[in-house]
């Protein structure tokens, strides 16, 4: 078990979307998040990364074994945990390798090791966007400014690749990619798969999960988790919709 | 009917103001803010010193009983024809507000002993015309609107002129939007000629979640301004603007100052101006955001055409923020008809008259088709196009 | 974010506050024609100088303080400043140069020997009222490239400043112009010969360092025909509970072809929280492309000072003349400053650009204020102009008043501006990379600037970025 989620309350603004969630993902595991619109799919992220909109009533979210909760966006961001936004922010004037190497020494400094100068980084990136089919101009583009979707969704899966985080949570990775973009993302992320690390896959469509290959599918609805299945429930969930999921409790 | 010269105006004996601001506050706010010479900015860009160093006639107050008719009409000051169903009336008026940053705001109010109240009951759409018929005459009058709480009303309001030359013309709102109602006002002016000298000072107030449309259309070769002084409360919305087509020599435009006091205020501000001759256009238009007032959005833009080698405009778009919860963007463009539409069109065999006229009169429309209004839409459509077409564009 | 944290991460301390003790010969305080005869007298200027220092202030005595520009000030007692301050023994080379003044200027980076020639810079310094050593001066004689302070220009090539200085800024334009043509002190001179490209970087530091002085320096630079150079100043205070003044006057003019690029790093002492202490920054900085296809462009970060008062601007006279303006100013803790430029098209086929950022935090007031002017007679002149606000904090204000007159039917101008705070969503972004708030804050700051950094020579780009995380970080931790 590598994150643990119990009994999970949480609120946006006056709003209560998780209504005692529980989760816990598996190491080396992918689980995938399905779950009609607005069932609180990204409220689960956005409370796993600390974001400022959400905030946790009850419940708790550990992961290696402490308490998330109290901890600071960037403490669980060092500590391992990534997520790749569904609509990654333009941040204008921030080079993205500049702030790329600025993550990543972050890291390398919060587990002890040294930090990569310039140069160094600069031959990690350019390989990872060689492999990615991504422009080299990247390098010396402002961060997200003025990407395309695909190019957008891509530069998350560089980061994450880059720094090599324990879980990645993938909210709709799949949005807006065209078949050649899907395959590369998936490819990428497919390539971090080991026996340390675990997924979160959060998507509307079974298309990316045909690439990869979840373990466990997760129905989310009303603000809880109300089913837990192999692969086999996506076909299902794909022509018969999520009406007839009832709460197993 | 005596002599009044309004830069000797502590001097001359005015009707006492029976309004809790007693003539000498009045006074008193006219000299500490002055009279506006050419170096006042809010007058820089128009000649208005000449016109206050005028002697003018200037007539004792004396009302006249007001008749039934379709709108309401206002002639040289006096109400002469009312419709049925508004009150409309003379009042006391102790709401002068001693925040506005005109002086001839307080000038209006020190020459008008009674102001010009319009009540508006229920959901109304009202024609007001101006009409003014006296040559070389200070003719000043206040007018105050009054609307319900969630109803919308709409004023249109219009100008008439005969042998009104070298008269000068201070009239103005004070309109109090009510809370959770919305009003609409359209300006339709052309003047030509010279036929009268104006300036119009607003001071209106938007109440709570009240919604306030003030859309302006300016046309024609002889000079006039305007001045609003616009305040918001708590989630108070205003769209404002103005279009100008002028000609000649004639300057005219906004001077304005929308305030945002009251948290999630809304305000948009347009102003399209399409100059010709040896016009002159004038946007000086501030935007204040006060330390009260998070979650504000505010857009304001000014673009415009010169189309004479002597047109000229003076774009001010001025933001001035107190608060770092809120959205507020403004641009400005001064230019030409785009050459490459010109082009388009004439590729498409239109000539390039018609295809100047094409991109004027398509320029000009996107602030007309804001009046939602389908027949008073119509009625700017023909004053423009009378104005545009008076001008020979070869 | 918490308003308490951003107002550690916004309020830097002031790490250019210390003083230098060394003995000063400073004239007392109080202004009038004996005054401005004694520094007239002390730089042994020629009597007609002194003539035209006395005509202004004439002038000055007729005129009155301005106050149309968006600031709040006590107003200036002009009786308690001490308008000459000067280290006693004046020094004639750098080994004269008092080793204090040179452990100060080291102190601010600014080492005037070896090391600055090494990177090619040839350095002016002005220190109180004199200039206490220009560097390079040989290197550049050999190109007939003047560079020496104003002082010496006066005595040594009268021709020149009697023709130019006064030309573009004349004496009575403003009241602190006016105040600054009486009784300025120092200051640089720089000329640059027909067909010459400079072939270093010129620049000039300035500090104010004596209790209850003024400092009005006065620079002039002229670029003939076909000629190029990158100028540079630099500017710093001690921390002091009282207002200092500074009334400088900046003149430059290009000639057919030629080109100045002015970069300013602003850093004087801006006061503390309360408002208490800090320079007055009253400049008047103005430019005139007087040949045709000149170009001037003005750099200028601005993060220091009480108060700010400054225009650089360019009057575009010969045809095809180009203008520029890049600007970051910074206000935090009580800073008040009003900047911006004007661009004033006469020529033909003119154009000018104008990129301003704001950037608000604590009680900070930014305001921008610039006129765009197009005569008739600019026949297709070209503006554009950026001007956007960075607000952080709940308190701070950002204003944009631009001016935008045009009399050109062929001509175009176009203003954007916007006004925002940095993002919740852009810091929660980059913390979720591992990066901490502060750090993001600097990042995200930093890009908002990029634009006008670029516009900077190398060096001091870095100066600029390292003097903006002084500014922005401060004591956190």
């Amino acid at each position: 078990m590598i994150l643990d989620i119990k009994n999970l309350h949480a609120k946006i603004g006056d709003k209560e979307i998780l209504k005692g969630l529980n989760l816990s993902l598996e190491k080396g595991k992918v689980h995938a998040i399905m779950g009609p619109n607005g069932a609180g799919k990204s409220t689960l992220s956005k409370a796993i990364v600390g974001h400022y909109d959400v905030e946790i009533t009850a419940g708790d979210i550990s992961y290696k074994g402490k308490s998330l909760l109290e901890l600071s966006p960037e403490e669980r961001a060092l500590e391992g945990i990534f997520m790749s936004f569904q609509n990654p922010v333009e941040v204008p004037g921030v080079n993205n390798a500049y702030f790329l190497r600025t993550a990543l020494n972050a890291k390398r400094i919060h587990d002890g090791k040294e930090e990569l100068n310039a140069a160094q980084f600069l031959r990690l990136m350019r390989e990872h966007l060689t492999a990615l089919g991504m422009k080299p101009d990247m390098v010396s583009r402002s961060l997200n400014e003025g990407f395309s979707g695909g190019e957008k969704k891509r530069n998350e899966i560089l980061q994450m690749l880059i720094l090599e985080p324990d879980v990645i949570i993938l909210d709709e990775i799949d949005s807006g990619l065209d078949i050649d973009a899907l395959k590369a993302v998936s490819e990428g992320i497919n390539q971090m798969k080991d026996e340390k690390r675990s997924f979160l896959v959060i998507t509307h469509y079974s298309r990316i999960l045909d690439y990869l290959k979840p373990d466990y599918i997760h129905v989310l609805k009303d603000g809880k988790i109300l089913k837990t299945a192999g692969v086999d429930l996506v076909e299902k969930l794909e022509s018969e919709g999520y009406d007839w999921i009832k709460d197993e409790l | 009917m005596r002599l009044i010269n309004l830069t000797q105006l502590s001097a001359i004996e005015l009707d006492e103001c029976r309004n809790k601001h007693p003539k000498h506050a009045l006074i008193e706010k006219v000299q500490t803010l002055g009279l506006p010479t050419r170096k006042s900015e809010a007058y820089r860009y128009v000649e208005v010193e000449p016109l206050l160093r005028e002697t003018y006639e200037y007539a004792e107050f004396a009302p006249k009983p007001i008749v039934y008719g379709e709108k309401i009409i206002i002639e040289d000051g006096y109400v002469t024809t009312a419709p049925k169903g508004i009150r409309v009336y003379y009042s006391d008026f102790d709401d002068v507000n001693m925040n506005h940053y005109d002086p001839l705001y307080f000038l209006g109010h020190l020459l008008s002993p009674k102001v010009i109240m319009i009540e508006i009951d229920g959901d109304s759409d009202i024609e007001l015309l101006h009409r003014f018929t006296k040559s070389n005459t200070l003719i000043s009058y206040r007018i105050v609107i009054k609307n319900q709480t969630n109803r919308h009303a709409s004023i249109y309001e219009y100008f008439e002129s005969k042998n009104a030359q070298n008269s000068l013309i201070l009239y103005g709102y004070d309109i109090m939007v009510t809370q959770d109602s919305t009003l609409g006002i359209i300006k339709n002016q052309t003047i030509n000629d010279n036929a009268y000298n104006m300036v119009a000072s607003h001071n209106v107030k938007v109440g709570k979640q009240a919604s306030m449309m003030l859309k302006t259309f300016d046309f024609g070769d002889s000079s006039a301004l305007q001045l609003l002084n616009i305040e918001l409360d708590t989630h108070a919305m205003v769209d404002t603007g103005h279009l100008l087509y002028l000609l000649g020599h004639a300057k005219r435009g906004t001077v304005s100052k929308i305030v945002h006091k009251g948290e999630h205020t809304h305000s948009t501000q347009e102003a399209k101006n399409i100059l010709d001759d040896g016009a002159r256009g004038i946007f000086d238009a501030l935007i204040k955001v006060e330390q009260s007032a998070k979650y504000t959005k505010t857009r304001q833009n000014s673009k415009a055409i010169l189309l004479g080698e002597g047109s000229f405009m003076v774009a001010k778009p001025q933001l001035e923020i107190y608060i770092d919860e809120l959205e507020a963007s403004h641009g400005s463009t001064t230019g030409q008809l785009n050459n490459n539409q010109l082009f388009y069109l004439q590729s498409r065999g239109i000539s390039k008259i018609e295809a100047r006229k094409m991109l004027i009169i398509a320029f000009a429309n996107t602030l007309i088709e804001t009046i939602r209004d389908g027949r008073q839409q119509e009625k700017i459509q023909k004053s423009f196009e009378e104005a545009f077409y008076k001008k020979d564009l070869s | 974010m918490e308003n308490k944290q951003i107002d550690t991460v916004v309020a830097g301390d002031y790490k250019l506050g210390f003083e230098v003790d060394i003995e000063t010969d400073t004239v007392e305080a109080g202004l009038d024609e004996n005054t401005i005869a004694f520094i007239s007298q002390k730089k042994e200027e020629p009597k007609w100088m002194l003539k035209l220092r006395l005509k202004a202030f004439e002038r000055w005595k007729k005129m009155s303080e301005p106050h149309w520009a968006h600031l709040d000030y006590e107003p200036i007692d002009y009786q308690a400043i001490s308008y000459f301050s000067a280290p006693k023994t004046a020094p004639s080379s750098l080994d004269e140069v008092d080793p204090k003044i040179l452990e100060a200027y080291k102190k601010l980076g600014i080492p005037l020997d070896e090391q600055k020639q090494l990177q090619g810079i040839a350095v002016d310094a002005v220190f109180d009222s004199v200039s206490v050593k220009t560097t390079y001066s040989e290197e550049l004689n050999k190109h007939g490239i003047i560079f020496c302070s104003i002082s010496e220009a006066i005595r040594e090539h009268p021709e020149l400043i009697k023709k130019y200085m006064f030309s573009v800024v004349p004496m009575s334009d403003n009241y602190f112009a006016a105040l600054n043509s009486a009784v300025f002190t120092d200051g640089t001179f720089v000329y640059i010969p027909k067909g010459v490209r400079c072939p270093m970087e010129l620049s000039t530091y300035f500090r104010i360092n004596a209790l209850n002085t003024g400092q009005f320096e006065r620079t002039l630079i002229v670029a003939d025909e076909g000629s190029y150079v990158s100028y540079n100043e630099g500017c710093s205070a001690p921390t002091r509970d009282e207002h200092q003044l500074h009334a400088a006057v900046v003149e430059l003019i290009t000639m057919k072809d030629a080109e100045i690029k002015y970069s300013t790093i602003q850093n004087w002492y801006p006061g503390d929280a309360t408002g208490k202490g800090g320079i007055y920054n009253f400049v008047t900085k103005r430019g005139l492309c007087q040949g045709e296809n000149s170009k001037i462009s003005w750099t200028q970060v601005e993060t220091g000072s009480a108060i700010t008062w400054k225009y650089p601007s360019c009057i575009l006279k010969g045809d095809n003349s180009v203008g520029e303006f890049y600007s970051v100013a910074v206000t935090t803790l009580a800073q008040q400053a009003d900047t911006g430029t004007k661009m004033i098209h006469l020529g033909k086929n003119t154009s000018s650009t104008i990129v301003s950022k704001g950037i608000s935090a604590m009680k900070g007031q930014n305001t921008y204020r610039g006129l765009v002017k197009i005569a008739s007679s600019a026949k297709g002149a070209r503006n554009h102009s950026e001007c956007d606000s960075l607000l952080i904090g709940s308190e701070c204000g950002a204003h944009t008043f631009p001016y935008l007159e045009s009399k050109d039917t062929q001509g175009q101008i176009e203003h954007e501006a916007s006004t925002s705070k940095i993002s919740d969503e852009q810091l929660f972004y980059l913390r979720q990379r591992g990066i901490n708030e502060e750090d993001a804050v600097s990042m995200i700051v930093h890009g908002f600037c990029k634009e006008v950094f670029s516009q900077l020579p190398m060096e001091y780009a870095v100066e600029a970025k390292a003097l903006l995380n002084l500014t922005l970080e401060g004591s956190v931790g």
